[in-house]
């Protein structure tokens, strides 16, 4: 065990994290209280093998490597095989709104709500949600993804973009079934 | 540039994840074609969309609180 002191600062420093493991948590878990409980034991855990942790790397990253590894012994029972994703193609909310004359397209996301957002993050399948939660959430480069992750580079990158477009498919059709577009073919209604 | 490559390389010119001389080649190619600039600043939105719509759930002072206490 690490002297108190070292051990002090030690957790101090992973408690700078703490948000980070928290939101992913959650967004992995889809509960307030299992996420506490992973993120808990992720600390403990973490505090443990305290010594393997190098000086000087990311201590953000080995936090949530060390949770996220807790979520799917815990919960997936360390079967990683996820849920395929549906093959969405070409489809992408960005060429629906362009084929319809929405412009500019980007003001359409402006009238999405983040609850439909977070949403549609959830109902991704966890291997590609984790990766949406790091890189774009987190802010973590690929590489560090790829580290976290246990995957290469190549694997981060394909299914960053699988998810986005999964994304944007999820956030058209609510935008649709909420009035913000109308689907392709629908003409254009004068309102009295 | 063809627009081709550009779309290629535009989650990796989002994400900052190309060399400088590569991005610079992006930006480029964006400041002369409207319809590649169009599709980076749309996905330049929604990555941001995604990351502040996630941002807001922080964790619980109590729970700091007792971690702080279980940790120490
Ligand atoms: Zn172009």
């Amino acid at each position: 065990m690490a002297e108190p002191a070292a051990q002090t600062a030690f957790a101090e420093e992973a408690l700078t994290h703490l948000d980070t493991l928290y939101r992913g948590a959650l967004r992995l878990t889809h509960d307030p209280d299992q996420a506490q409980d992973l993120v808990q034991e992720a600390y403990l855990r973490a505090l443990r093998y305290q010594h393997s942790y190098q000086q000087g790397t990311n201590m953000k990253a080995w936090l949530f490597a060390i949770m996220r590894n807790l979520f799917w012994d815990r919960f997936k029972g360390s079967r990683k095989e996820d849920v395929s994703l549906d093959d969405v193609g070409d489809f992408v909310l960005y060429d629906k709104l362009r084929d319809e004359g929405a412009k500019p397209e980007a003001d359409v996301l402006d009238k999405i709500a983040a609850s439909e957002v977070v949403a549609a993050v959830d109902k991704l399948p966890p291997l590609h949600r984790e990766v949406v939660l790091l890189v774009d959430v987190e802010g973590f480069s690929y590489k560090d993804a790829a580290q976290t992750l246990g995957v290469p580079i190549g694997t981060v990158m394909s299914r960053l973009h699988r998810a986005r477009q999964q994304l944007q498919k999820s956030l058209y059709d609510y935008a649709v079934e909420s009035g913000i577009v109308r689907p392709s073919g629908q003409q254009d209604q004068v309102q009295p | 540039m063809r627009c081709e490559e550009c779309g290629d390389k535009l989650d990796r010119f989002v994400d900052r994840e190309l060399t400088n001389t590569e991005a610079l080649e992006i930006q480029l190619h964006l400041e002369g074609c409207p319809d590649c600039m169009e599709h980076y600043e749309f996905q330049e939105h929604l990555k941001r969309l995604v990351k502040h719509s996630c941002d807001c759930d922080v964790a619980p002072q109590a729970f700091r609180d007792k971690l702080r206490q279980i940790l120490s």
